[in-house]
């Protein structure tokens, strides 16, 4: 199933400036999310980041693999629009540098979603060249809630 | 390891807790909040194999509790 931006937005609650996922490319509601990004250099932060070597921050990078991850779940029935909180991030590595006119593709795989908490893997490429991967743990807070001792 | 053992344990690494794990209940510490819970709740349904009902997860308010609460799924915690 693939998905548009309008869809990402429908789904999940980052936006402009700080949505850093263009198109879903595949996804399978529990089981995996493929996304692309395009980088250009009309993005708010290569003039700073650097001036004479603009490049994709890592934060950036890894909030786009977050944001392909959380559509691995909140893609499933009754779970879009849902907030998310990080709980964990672990074995973040960075690989190679992406730059202006550089497309992402963004693999997320789902490990497991219980009880509101979501864990799994993403990984990025540009040029089949791996750029950037991480493991998340993630929370739901509106299903954490639901279980909170009374 | 005796299941009380590995019951102590277990909250000691969930919440990395030194102190008195027998005397513990939810939110009495800051380490022991709803997303501890969760965790609680998963490393135990692991190290005992079951799968908590709902509403034991919500009736989980503290160590002795919980004793009580297993003892539903056929584990003695002693």
């Amino acid at each position: 199933m693939e998905l548009s931006l309008v869809d990402i937005l429908a789904t999940q609650r980052n936006r402009h400036p700080l949505l850093f996922i263009d198109k879903i490319t595949d996804v399978s509601p529990g089981e995996y999310a493929t996304a692309i990004k395009n980088y250009t250099y009309n993005e708010w932060y290569f003039p700073s980041h650097f001036e004479d070597d603009p490049n994709v921050p890592g934060f950036i990078q890894i909030e786009s693999l977050v944001q392909t991850f959380l559509m691995t779940f909140l893609t499933l029935d009754g779970m879009a629009g849902n907030k998310t909180n990080f709980l964990k991030i672990d074995n973040a590595s960075f690989k190679r540098k992406i730059v202006p006119g550089d497309v992402s593709t963004i693999n997320a795989t789902l490990e497991s979603f219980k009880r509101g908490i979501a864990k799994g893997y993403a990984e990025s490429s540009v040029d089949g060249n791996k750029t950037c991967s991480a493991n998340f743990l993630v929370s739901v807070p509106s299903i954490l809630e639901t279980y909170r001792p009374k | 390891m005796s299941k009380l053992e590995t019951y102590r344990e277990i909250f000691k690494e969930c919440f990395q807790y030194d102190g008195d794990v027998e005397k513990l209940e939810y939110q009495q510490i800051e380490e022991w909040d709803s997303v501890a819970h969760m965790q609680l709740m998963a490393v135990l349904e692991e190290k005992f194999d079951i799968e908590l009902d709902i509403d034991d997860i919500i009736d989980f308010s503290g160590f002795k509790v919980g004793i009580d609460i297993l003892k539903k799924y056929d584990l003695v915690i002693e």
